[in-house]
């Protein structure tokens, strides 16, 4: 059984690397990709995918704002926030909106293992580690 | 060249008599003029309309001239207008010290001698006129001002944002690329390798240079999360850059604020803790921002250098020695309605502003 991702980034270029540096792990696959927060909202709803990868600044909605709707539809899906702007202060919004982790797009090397760390059956059962949507069973 | 708007001379003197005169007289002039005959009708004028120069008679059998002449510069909206006081009574010095104490500007006795009479109220006239257009030129000066302070930072922020947009992501694409690459490193030659590690660490310095270019330029946590993450990012993104120790202490019940309002407070932050980095050569910097009695909300930067020299410290003259930065902050706050006071000797300097909360709130908040 494959690992299906959701893409969230508005650059097309960005998009593009990150779809094949997933594909190189055995059984990952990108199940969708979306350019901005509405979009990517839809898609969780439709493809319910098992890792969403979302880039922060966007137009629109931003990355914190989409993972929260997110996590009203999918309450246990595990969002890796992916920017260019990575440091604490963003983190520590990004973890109060229920965001798992934050991996800086310009320092990828991280990315990998925090991803497989996340997928993990330990990290699965963890769930949301702060104060994400108060109830699973909508 | 314009033609130029009659300005307003106000005649006092309970004699209907003598006013014509002084009309007669000043009809040359072709300003408008009001005549009252009385303290009250006078007052009256003065509060309808604007007044350029009162001429009035010491002496009035109802009325005291010089204490006419008081009350009109009790009134702080006439306490710059012109008084020209007509005696008949031969004046002593002292008289006249007397009529200058009261705030006149000017003397003149019976006989009047109708070109002397013009003569000085034209003066009066003419400094009315030039008082108007200075503060005319000062307000359009103000808003000029605000428009370009606004401007830049509108241009900054898009600046930041195509650096994020274009430059940023391709960086951001070359980064994962090489990732990938790197994943299969054991395929490539010991020369391709070390040419691909090259490359890796060269892409990370370039990443760190723009991002550094565009934070300077535009805070990016402000627009999206708001003002005190983005004052400790920059915070931090400084002390690594400037070796000064940065301490922040922002009192967490502020929340968001007007757009114009978060970028004006950290433009001043970023300024304050730039003029600490190059000026100062204090080891630590602290800011501190609080809302304090009487609805304000407070900013404070303070450092442990050795001061800055008296002339910048001269807030209230804007000197052209004091440099862009200083007067851009000075206009920052004022457009705010706050007030901005600098503190400064051998043992550093404090920088704190005011801002009246009302004018900081987002619409609709």
């Amino acid at each position: 059984m494959g690992t299906r991702f959701l893409i969230v980034d508005d650059n097309e270029l960005v998009r593009r690397s990150l779809r094949a540096v997933l594909r190189t792990r055995p059984g990952w696959e990108v199940c969708g990709e979306a350019p901005d927060g509405a979009t990517a909202v839809e898609m969780v709803r439709n493809l319910q995918p098992d890792l969403v990868m979302l880039d922060f600044q966007m137009p629109g909605m931003n990355g914190i704002e989409t993972a929260r709707r997110m996590l009203e539809i999918a309450p246990t899906a595990p969002i890796v926030l992916f920017t260019q702007h990575a440091g604490a202060d963003l983190e520590k919004h990004a973890l109060e909106a229920g965001i798992r982790s934050v991996v800086s797009k310009t320092n990828p090397s991280s990315m990998m293992g925090i991803i497989e760390a996340l997928l993990s059956p330990r990290g699965v059962e963890q769930g949301p580690e702060s104060s994400g949507p108060k109830s699973c069973d909508k | 060249m314009n033609e130029q708007e009659k300005i307003n001379i106000l005649m006092v003197d309970d004699q209907p008599g003598k006013l014509l005169t002084y009309e007669a007289i000043l009809g040359e002039l072709g300003e408008n003029l009001i005549k009252a005959r009385s303290g009250k009708e006078a007052l009256d004028h003065l509060l309808k309309t604007e007044v350029a120069v009162v001429l009035m008679d010491v002496s009035m059998p109802e009325l005291d001239g010089f204490e006419l002449a008081d009350m009109i510069r009790q009134h702080p909206r006439f306490q710059k207008t012109a008084i020209i006081f007509i005696s008949a009574v031969h004046l002593t010095d002292v008289d006249r010290l007397k009529a200058y104490q009261h705030g006149a500007m000017d003397y003149i006795s019976v006989p009047v001698i109708p070109e002397l009479l013009r003569a000085k109220v034209r003066v009066f006239a003419d400094l009315h006129r030039k008082t108007q257009q200075m503060e005319t030129l000062n307000r359009d000066l103000r808003t000029l001002s605000a428009r370009l302070i606004a401007a830049q930072d509108e241009e900054r922020r898009r600046i930041a944002r195509d650096l994020h947009d274009s430059v940023g992501q391709m960086i951001a694409a070359l980064s994962i690329n090489n990732a990938l690459v790197f994943q299969e490193a054991e395929k490539l030659t010991p020369e391709a390798a070390d040419a691909l590690s090259q490359n890796t660490a060269l892409v990370e310095q370039l990443s760190k240079e723009t991002r550094t270019i565009s934070h300077l330029l535009h805070p990016p946590l402000l627009d999206q999360i708001g003002l005190l993450p983005a004052i400790k990012m920059f915070a931090e993104g400084f002390g690594e850059r400037s070796n000064v120790k940065v301490t922040v202490d922002l009192s967490p019940e502020i929340g968001r604020l007007s757009p114009n309002a978060e970028i004006s407070i950290f433009r001043v932050v970023q300024e304050c803790l730039t003029n600490v980095y190059r000026h100062s050569e204090s080891k630590t910097a602290l800011i501190k921002m609080w809302p304090s009695e009487d609805k304000l909300l407070t900013l404070q930067v303070r450092d442990e250098g050795k001061g800055m020299p008296p002339s910048n410290r001269a807030f209230a003259s804007a000197g052209t020695k004091q440099g862009v930065g200083l007067s851009g902050m000075r206009e920052r706050v004022r457009e705010l309605g706050g007030t901005l006071e600098i503190q400064s000797g051998e043992n550093g300097t404090t920088v704190t502003a005011s801002f009246p909360v009302a004018n900081m709130m987002a619409v609709g908040v």
